[in-house]
Order: structure tokens, then C-alpha cells, then sequence
């Protein structure tokens, strides 16, 4: 409805100030759609030049609701370059999906079915459709134009410009490359006690996570379980070991660096760049945690020039990746990785698991993770099907509390001793709803990481937080690996307007005219009396040339001049 | 196609009032200056009671019929009656019999009340994708409003312009010039009070307005005829 409608109603005169004053209204544009939702685009990249994901972004298309029309003679299908389908989730054959080329969704978030989202979002990611696919969230007013659609589908008319139907459009820019994409990785440093004379560098033990995510719309990857659960765990044990560090009585022999990781999905680039970065972006911050005594040797180190990274490479004993430990199920699976033993023996270009980047530097790591098995590129990235729904707190719970226990009996050399440091109930108890305001923080953030700049909320975020927990902060911007290339254009709205044919507007055009001329006839016949009137009068004035004489012409014309003008004046 | 559906709803709006224009004996007596004095008046008329209803009235949240502001606005509405009268009596037209002169009298009022009320919606919204019978409605609204004006003036022509009228028919000619003048109170009671909706009141003034115009032609015919 347009938005002047109720003036006209309520008010006649206000309307007319309008027209008074002469506004020009041909530029506004009102939205005077059936509805407008909010959509969210199916990812688009190239891996190594070669293109995936939706090309295209605008859309201007009349709705139907099938890929196959009822009437259709030998089950021809619709004409997809021509229509935009609106299929909700949870009614999708996917193997019908896999046949077509063109498909638009709809989907349910309250009643996901998990696998078959992941599977068609496996399916999506890894195919290149060449029209535009969006995703919505199904409310009253979409599934009400929804069985408006199918209504209409069901008496055999296709959808096109002249039957009607509904009319969907998202005006949106050509989608553009993303240059030099970046990737964060945030480092915290808790410095370990060196004791008087120790002249060697203290062990690190390493805590890694990575943070973004990846899937088939980047507007809704918030990927709750992968890793959120990591995040959220990472973010818990440091603080648990800020409290232990804290006071120089209670502080451990070993270094403890937490690191969040970007780049995860992309073969764990992060994690590489973290061991070796690129010369230039090294940006260095201090932080003084109040109540935190500085250890002043590794802050004069960190004048002395030696990158963290050589620092790291040399004195890391061993890293723990936590990747995906929130499900219901109670199983935790620790992977290593066997270090290759010919060292001549090309990288692989995919790593499964985030410890391999580790590994191949000869640095001890392990992953621990609920999947048993690797997953495989681009999977289990934290995308449609994986939501705070999922997740159970007290998994990560439990997580936090094994890991943080092990590394402290380490740390303390306490192994083999009934010693619970972490009791429930104590000061140094894992913090449920701390693991529970983070875990939602992150399950209402879309991280990919292409998608994120340098000074992303979310980074400062998690910058900060680390901040508070760990004495020195080390924020590293990195280019993400040149084989990928993202596109931006992630999220639209879409206007659903109803439109009537052309056949009815010319229907309309034709009623009219046909109005307007019985309309000139009755008029002319109704007034055919009084022009017979006129015209004779006229003709009467003309008198019949050389017939009457000068003297009696003016006395007659003047006589019926009178005449005529007595009758017209009445 | 949307440019198109404003097309034919500007001709629904308009075309009426060019082909009356056309089809009867005013194009011939040139009566065009007329109308478009007539709607001069008409807009100084709106312009008027658009100050009076601003300072009167005050603005009601909910939709309902208030009887107290209709009645405020009904007689504000005889502002209309007034410009009326103006535009018929002080006007200087040119020789140009009586009949014709309430023709374009009311032909330009009809014509400038449409272009006021109904030009600005048609731009904004008809132009639009989405489609709605409201200005098809609109147009036949018009039609309505045209007949309507044209009996007024007929009928206000006959109120003020003619001397000797049958002393019978003076109280039905005052009556009838009542009802349409108090058009616009009854169509937003039916709306608002009643609650019809707007396909329904916009048939019942195409009714009333036909049974007006054939009320007054007859009235006016009958006055035509010489009083004995």
C-alpha cells in the first residue's frame, strides 16, 4: 500500500496541500511491497581460479514454487532462468536439487533437519550455479505468499509477465572481489617464573584455536560447535591460568601462549602464518593486567628485536588444538599427526587437522575435537547447520576442566597425584556462565573471515578479553592464501510485490475505451436536440443572396437575433 | 507495466471530464474559460477550508466516526456551497445561456477536484510494481464525484440563477442541493461509522450520484418550461 493512501481517506484536503504544493515525488522511492525480508546470499569464491558458489547477486523474477510444474507436458521443468523458486527446507529432495542447475531457497530455522542442511549445504558450496541463491528465514508472511504461489502453481499457469503472480526482487550491486582479504590471529602471552639464574628460556606450552568460520552464507555461518566451543574453551583457560599465574607464588615453569587462529577453514592458514609470518604486519601491544606482575625479562626480549615467532619455534614443548568440543555426546578423540620421516616430502595442500601446521615444523601439537574423523575441506566449518541449538555447555565444561587439569598436573609436575586444582566450588572452578554469555557472543556473529576487517568488533572483542587475561597481546594481520578469492554481496533484502498481467492491464485498456466512447455517443445524442437548434438558428440568419431588399434584411435579422438571444439567455 | 497501469487509471480519472467536454455543445460556445475560472475558485475554496479544518479540527488517533468533527467538517464543507455560488454568480462569463454556464461551472470544479485529490496518490502509487484495485476504484470514484458536481451546479444554477421557478418545486430543489452538498459527510460516516469498505462506497455514490442527475435534470427541465 502506498504510504499516501490514508491521507487521501482520512483527510480529502490535506491531500490536496500536496498538489498545492507541487511536490515532485517521482524520485522517492516508497516501499509499497507485499513484504520485505531479510536474505541472506549463498557464498561465492574461487578456489585456485576456479569458481564456485552463486555468481550473481541481483534478482528480478516472477515466484514459483517447484521445480516442476504440475501441468508441465512430459514433465518439461519450469523455465528457471525465468523464475525464482521458493523451496523450504524441510520439504527438499535433494536429489532433485542435484539434477538442476538454478535453485533459489527458502529455509526453516526453527525445525532445521541437520543432516540434510549439511548435506545440501556440502552440496551448494562445492557446485557453481550461475543465478542467484539466497536464503530466508520462514515466517508468516513468506510461507503466506508461499501457499499464494502454490495455489497459483496448482491451476497450470507458469508464472510470467502475463498471468500475474508474484513478483520477487533483490536490487543488489554486481558483487565484487574482495581484495586482499585478511586474517587475524591473536596471540596471548603468559609469561612462566624463572627462577634466579636460570639463564634458559622457559617451555611454552601452546593453546590454539580457531575462530572463523565458513559456510554456505557467510551472513549466518555462526558456527556454535566449530569453534565457538573452541573459543569459548580457549577464552576459559585463560583465565583459569591468569588466576593461577597471577601471584609469583603459584606461577608455573612454563610459558603459556593461547592462541585464536583466522584462516581455519582455508587449510589452518592462520596457524601457519602464526609459526611463520610475513615480514611486515607484526604489530605488538601492551597490556598490563592490573594486579599482574610483569615479568621484565620478556618484555626487554621483546625490545631486543627477536620476533615472537623464533621465540616461539624454540622454546614450544607442545600445542594443544581444541577444534569442535560442544556436542552432547561425551567422546573426545586426541589426534597426533606422525611427522613424515623424509623431510624431502612435499607439503600435502590439504591439512586436516589444525596441530598438522604444528607438525610440520617439528613442533609437538595434537587436536583435540569430539569428530573422530578428519573432516574434509570445507567441512564442519561452522555453517548453516551448525547453531547454538547444538551446543551443550556442560561438554565444554567438562573439556575445559580435562584440559586445564592435565596442564596443570603438568605444569605443577603433579601427574599421578589424587589433586583435583580445579575443584568445583573453589576459586579456580570452571565458570559455567561464562563459558554461556561467550558461547551465545559468538552464536549470534557471522566469522568469516574475509568478510571481517582489520578492526572487527569481534577481533577487538576477543583482543580484549584476551587482554585481561594474559599479560602481553600480539595482534598479527595477515593476506589469506592467494588460491582463495571471496566476493562480497552477502546479505539483501528481497521485495515481494504481487503484479498483475499484461493481459489484464490491456483488458482494462480496452474496457475503458470502450467506456469513454458510449460515453462521447450518449453525450452527443442527448445534446443532438439542442445543436439542431443552434444550426438551424445559424441558418436561418443567412439569408438567400440578392433575394431581399436592404430595408427589410436588418428589421428580420434583427427580429430573430432578438429571438435567439432571448431563448439562449434563459 | 506498471507505467501502463497508471495510464489507464489517469484515463478513468480524466477522460470523463475531456469527453464531456467534447461531446456536448460547450466545446462549440468556447465555455473553456469558464472552467478553468470555476477551478481557480475551486482551489481557493480548498485552500480556505484547508485553514478553517486546520484550526478547528484537531487530529483523532483511532479511525472512528466521531460525530462531532463530521458535523465540524460538514459545515466547513458548505465553504464548497459558497465558492459555488461564487464561481456561478460573480463570475463574469460571456454570453453564454445558463445551461452551459452550470456545465462548465461544474465541469471545472469536477475537473479541478480530481487533479487536487487524486493526481498525487496516482503518480506515487500507481506506478509502483505492486498492484492494487484502489485506483481503478479511485477513477470510478471520480466518474462519481463528476456527476455529482455537475447536479450541484445544476442545481445551485437553479437555486440562484432563476428567477421564476415553480413555488412547488422550491423546497425539493433545496432538499436535493442539500443531499449533494452533504455528499462527502454521508460517503465518510459509510466508511468509518459503518465500516463499509471501499469497493462498496464507491458503488453506492455511482448510484446516488445517477439518481441525483437524473433528479436534477428533471428538476431542471421542469423549471425550463414556462411557469404558468
Amino acid at each position: 500500500m502506498a504510504k499516501s493512501q490514508p491521507s487521501v481517506w482520512v483527510d480529502p484536503v490535506y491531500s490536496s496541500v500536496i498538489t498545492l504544493l507541487i511536490i515532485v515525488m517521482a524520485c522517492v522511492e516508497l516501499c509499497d511491497a507485499v513484504t520485505v525480508v531479510d536474505v541472506y546470499r549463498l557464498v561465492q569464491y574461487d578456489l585456485a581460479g576456479v569458481p564456485f558458489g552463486s555468481r550473481l547477486a541481483a534478482l528480478n523474477h516472477h515466484a514459483g514454487s517447484s521445480l516442476f510444474s504440475s501441468s508441465a507436458a512430459a514433465g518439461a521443468a519450469a523455465d528457471l532462468s525465468r523464475t525464482v523458486l521458493i523451496l523450504p527446507v524441510r520439504e527438499l529432495n535433494l536429489t532433485f536439487i542435484k539434477d538442476s542447475a538454478g535453485i533459489s531457497d527458502h529455509d526453516s530455522a526453527k525445525d532445521i533437519i541437520k543432516e540434510d542442511l549439511r548435506e545440501l549445504e556440502q552440496l551448494l558450496i562445492h557446485a557453481n550455479i550461475p543465478y542467484p541463491v539466497y536464503f530466508g528465514f520462514e515466517d508468516d508472511r513468506v510461507n503466506a505468499v508461499l501457499a499464494d504461489v502454490k495455489k497459483n502453481d496448482a491451476t497450470g499457469q507458469l508464472a510470467t509477465a502475463t498471468t500475474g503472480g508474484y513478483k520477487l526482487v533483490v536490487s543488489a550491486p554486481e558483487p565484487r572481489k574482495i581484495a586482499s582479504p585478511t586474517i587475524t590471529n591473536i596471540q596471548g602471552w603468559l609469561p612462566g617464573l624463572k627462577a634466579d639464574g636460570d639463564s634458559n628460556q622457559l617451555p611454552t606450552i601452546a593453546v590454539v584455536a580457531s575462530y572463523d568460520t565458513f559456510g554456505a552464507a557467510p551472513a549466518l555461518s555462526v558456527g556454535s560447535d566449530s569453534n565457538g566451543s573452541g573459543v569459548v574453551a580457549l577464552l576459559e583457560l585463560a583465565r583459569l591460568f591468569s588466576i593461577l599465574y597471577s601471584s609469583p607464588k603459584t606461577r608455573g615453569r612454563y610459558n603459556l601462549l593461547f592462541v585464536l587462529t583466522s584462516g581455519g577453514p582455508y587449510n589452518y592458514n592462520g596457524t601457519h602464518k602464526v609459526l611463520i609470518p610475513s615480514k611486515d604486519l607484526f604489530i605488538f601491544v601492551y597490556t598490563c593486567a592490573v594486579g599482574l606482575c610483569r615479568d621484565f625479562d620478556s618484555v626487554l626480549s621483546c625490545y631486543s628485536g627477536r620476533s615472537l615467532d623464533q621465540r616461539l619455534r624454540e622454546t614450544i614443548d607442545y600445542s594443544i588444538c581444541l577444534n569442535s568440543i560442544g556436542s552432547v555426546s561425551n567422546e573426545l578423540w586426541i589426534h597426533v599427526s606422525k611427522p613424515p620421516d623424509n623431510i624431502y616430502i612435499k607439503q600435502i595442500f590439504e591439512v586436516a587437522w589444525e596441530h598438522e601446521q604444528f607438525s610440520r615444523l617439528r613442533v609437538t601439537a595434537a587436536t583435540l575435537s569430539e569428530l573422530s574423523v578428519a573432516p574434509d575441506f570445507l567441512e564442519s566449518t561452522g555453517g548453516l547447520s551448525d547453531s547454538r541449538y547444538f551446543v551443550d555447555e556442560a561438554s565444554i565444561s567438562r573439556s575445559v576442566k580435562l584440559v586445564a587439569e592435565s596442564l596443570a598436573r603438568h605444569i605443577y609436575g603433579l601427574e599421578g597425584k589424587n589433586i583435583d586444582i580445579f575443584a568445583d566450588d573453589s576459586s579456580l572452578s570452571v565458570n559455567p556462565s561464562y563459558i554461556r554469555s561467550w558461547l551465545q557472543f559468538l552464536s549470534t556473529t557471522p566469522r568469516v573471515a574475509p568478510f571481517l576487517s582489520k578492526n572487527d568488533p569481534l577481533i577487538m572483542a576477543l583482543k580484549k578479553e584476551l587482554a585481561d587475561h594474559t599479560v602481553e597481546v600480539n595482534v598479527q594481520h595477515e593476506v589469506l592464501d592467494g588460491m582463495f578469492t571471496f566476493y562480497d554481496s552477502t546479505s539483501g533484502r528481497l521485495h515481494v510485490y504481487q503484479v498483475a498481467s499484461v493481459t489484464f492491464d490491456l483488458i482494462l485498456l480496452m474496457g475503458l475505451g470502450s467506456y469513454l466512447v458510449t460515453l462521447f455517443s450518449f453525450l452527443v445524442i442527448t445534446t443532438r436536440r439542442e445543436r439542431e437548434t443552434y444550426t438551424n438558428g445559424q441558418q436561418l440568419l443567412q439569408f438567400p443572396p440578392g433575394k431581399a431588399g436592404n430595408e427589410t434584411q436588418p428589421a428580420i435579422s434583427r427580429f430573430y437575433h432578438d429571438w435567439c438571444a432571448f431563448n439562449t439567455a434563459r | 507495466m506498471t507505467m501502463f497501469h497508471f495510464l489507464n487509471c489517469a484515463i478513468l480519472t480524466f477522460g470523463p471530464h475531456a469527453v464531456y467536454y467534447s461531446a456536448t455543445p460547450l466545446s462549440e460556445y468556447d465555455t473553456l474559460g469558464t472552467s478553468i475560472k470555476a477551478a481557480v475558485v475551486y482551489l481557493v475554496t480548498a485552500l480556505v477550508k484547508l485553514v478553517c479544518l486546520a484550526t478547528f479540527l484537531k487530529v483523532s488517533e483511532s479511525d472512528s466516526f466521531d460525530p462531532y468533527q463530521e458535523l465540524l467538517k460538514a459545515l466547513i464543507g458548505f465553504v464548497d456551497v459558497a465558492g459555488l455560488y461564487f464561481a456561478l454568480t460573480q463570475l463574469t462569463h460571456r454570453n453564454i445561456s445558463q445551461n452551459h454556464k452550470f456545465q462548465a461551472v461544474g465541469l471545472g470544479w469536477a475537473f479541478a477536484d480530481s487533479v487536487l485529490h487524486r493526481l498525487a496518490p496516482l503518480w506515487v502509487g500507481a506506478r509502483g510494481l505492486e498492484f492494487t484495485w484502489d485506483f481503478v476504484l479511485q477513477g470510478l470514484e471520480a466518474n462519481a464525484n463528476l456527476v455529482l458536481c455537475l447536479s450541484l451546479a445544476a442545481l445551485g444554477s437553479l437555486i440562484w440563477l432563476r428567477k421564476n421557478k415553480p413555488k412547488t418545486l422550491i423546497p425539493i430543489i433545496y432538499a436535493c442541493a442539500g443531499i449533494v452538498a452533504t455528499m462527502p459527510s454521508i460517503t465518510s460516516y459509510l466508511k468509518r461509522g459503518l465500516g463499509w469498505h471501499f469497493p462498496k462506497v464507491v458503488g453506492f455514490e455511482l448510484f446516488t450520484s445517477l439518481v441525483m442527475a437524473f433528479i436534477s435534470w428533471q428538476l431542471f427541465t421542469a423549471c425550463q418550461r414556462p411557469s404558468n
